[in-house]
């Protein structure tokens, strides 16, 4: 049910100038990063390597302080790395890249409160195309997440759960190709996550979009990914690159009841805790 | 400066109440009652203690301390009144000094939100200004005035400038720290979704840090009409700082007073304006505040 692949992607450039498989969403090309120079120098990661498949759910889990926000940043252009670079649909990040949108741990923070829940959803929108169109996407985008009849109230009059959905609902009114979302349900109760996480699947099948999925909950990681990318304690390098292979559609139930799942999320705290495993 | 604070402070405090009144929009007489019960806080205390001196000034009056009503009186009749209904004296001396402190703080303002946002986007920029700013605002505002009237002269100009300077620090520093203190995750959120530049300043970062430079807009307003004031000392030949000083050599003390009263409405009035823009504009900073 598991195999383990170790295939980082060569960096001899294909012909078209991208490295790694053609066609991947994202190639991670050897990138590491180092904050800061000389003594005080902080490698958060080093010589990562890896690439993601269109339309691939990928969980991204490590130990806290892994340097897991540094590599979301660099995949979302906000970081250039030291050394690598990162390809986004077959184009290298110089900036943030075009079709790309990102779900932030801290909804408190990345909605706008003086912006009502339809506005805060509209917000990157504008200037994309006529006021129609935005309705019908913000419309399209709030029903998927179930906040049809919220759209005039304001984030800070809705529950935790509900502005991390409008957080959601706003990256889904912009259609990105490449769906980045940062530890997005550390901050909500345990229902609720439940929840988001089942949203997140439905959503994932409706709009085809590659998700890169960072979190530090291990569980979370096996139940919602095709694939777990485990990093180390930093200098960050990929510790094992896993493929989850259990029964479609997840369910919290049976799929967290499922041998593999139990055997899978086994393996994944051993090599975060560095534990002697199997 | 010291002196402007705690005018500022409970003018807060008083709009602080009559919001928590608006926010409770469930209950509309509860609503109405706390609004009523908000005004009576701020007008009772204000009644007694000008019933207390009109009764003190009657037992034993004083040329020093006229009634008070006496001193309403004599302002209505310096101020309205003629076939023009306001007087000469409105005119020239109380317009000019509200239309030079308005200019003033306007530009002080403008100066100080555009220097500030400067400040507080560019750590680079904030820490080369910022030990320069904090050395100049440190010089009292009204001991530039000698420096102002020889560079600039004596005349109206001056004072503006001299307004819109002393004025700006307010801003200016509230408007850095309120930029310099937005979230990051709010500035990458304009970068993520590929927000223009501009619209992020003015989508993002302005509305995110208005709160905070509205504390430096209302602490400013106070600051604004004390310099006028200042300025009017001076070489002036018109405003109200100059009446001021004319009744004090003449002598007459109920123009005096008649004036600090005209003042002190003209402050309540620009705090009051003030408030109700700002009840506007931030309403959801205040809402968003009580929810949690």
């Amino acid at each position: 049910m598991t195999d383990t692949t170790t295939t980082p992607p060569s960096s001899a450039p294909s012909p078209s100038g991208v490295p790694g498989t053609p066609g991947a969403a994202v190639v991670v090309d050897h990138v590491s990063h180092t904050y800061g120079r000389g003594e005080s120098a902080h490698h958060a990661i080093r010589d990562l390597a890896f690439e993601v498949m269109p339309q691939e759910f990928v969980s991204i889990v490590g130990p806290s302080g892994a340097g897991k926000t540094t590599l979301l940043r660099t995949l979302a252009g906000l970081l250039q790395p030291s050394e690598g670079a990162v390809w986004v649909n077959g184009v290298r990040n110089t900036g943030v890249p075009a079709g790309m949108a990102m779900v932030f741990q801290d909804y408190s923070r990345s909605l706008l409160p003086w912006l009502s829940v339809e506005k805060n959803v509209a917000f990157p929108l504008a200037g994309h195309s006529s006021a129609g169109a935005r309705k019908e996407l913000v419309d399209e985008a709030l029903e998927a997440v179930g906040l049809r009849g919220f759209e005039k109230r304001y984030p800070w009059q809705l529950s935790g759960g509900m502005q991390q959905r409008v957080a959601i609902a706003r990256a889904l009114a912009y259609r990105p190709r490449l769906l980045l979302m940062d530890e997005p349900f550390a901050s909500v109760d345990a229902q609720t996550r439940e929840g988001l996480e089942d949203l997140v699947l439905r959503i994932r099948d409706r709009y085809e979009m590659t998700i890169l999925f960072v979190t530090h909950d291990i569980d979370e990681s096996v139940y919602l990914a095709d694939r777990v990318l485990v990093l180390s304690r930093p200098p960050a390098t990929l510790v094992e690159d896993i493929r989850v292979q259990l029964p479609e559609p997840r369910d919290q139930i049976t799929t967290r009841e499922n041998p593999d799942f139990i055997r899978l999320r086994g393996h994944v705290a051993r090599l975060i805790h560095g534990a002697p495993g199997h | 400066m010291t002196a402007t604070t705690p005018r500022s402070g409970t003018g807060r405090s008083a709009s602080g109440r009559s919001g928590s009144a608006r926010a409770a929009s469930a209950g509309r007489p509860r609503h109405a009652r706390s609004a009523l019960v908000g005004l009576a806080s701020v007008i009772v205390p204000l009644v007694v203690l000008v019933a207390l001196w009109q009764l003190g000034t009657t037992l034993a009056p004083s040329p020093f301390f006229p009634p008070p009503v006496a001193i309403g009186q004599n302002l209505v009749a310096l101020l309205f009144g003629g076939p023009a209904v306001v007087t000469p004296v409105f005119v020239n001396d109380f317009l000019s000094t509200v239309g030079r402190m308005l200019l003033g703080y306007a530009i002080g303002c403008a100066w100080g939100v555009v220097v500030g946002t400067a400040m507080g986007l560019s750590r680079a920029s904030r820490e080369t200004v910022t030990p320069i700013v904090e050395f100049l605002r440190s010089i009292p505002a009204t001991a530039t005035l000698p420096l102002f009237i020889i560079l600039l002269g004596g005349d109206d100009d001056m004072r503006v400038v001299f307004i819109a300077y002393g004025v700006s620090w307010f801003v200016l520093i509230n408007t850095a720290s309120g930029v310099g203190s937005i979230h990051r995750t709010m500035l990458d959120l304009g970068r993520v979704f590929r927000i223009s530049p501009a619209r992020r300043l003015f989508s993002i970062v302005l509305p995110a840090a208005s709160p905070k430079i509205f504390a430096g807009l209302r602490i400013a307003s106070t600051a604004a009409l004390l310099l006028a004031i200042v300025s009017e000392f001076i070489l002036a030949t018109n405003g109200i700082g100059f009446q001021l000083i004319q009744a004090q050599g003449r002598f007459l003390l109920l123009d005096m007073w008649s004036w600090m009263l005209a003042l002190a409405l003209l402050g309540l009035l620009l705090n009051s304006l003030l408030d109700l823009v700002e009840r506007r504009v931030l309403s959801w900073h205040r809402l968003s505040r009580q929810k949690i």
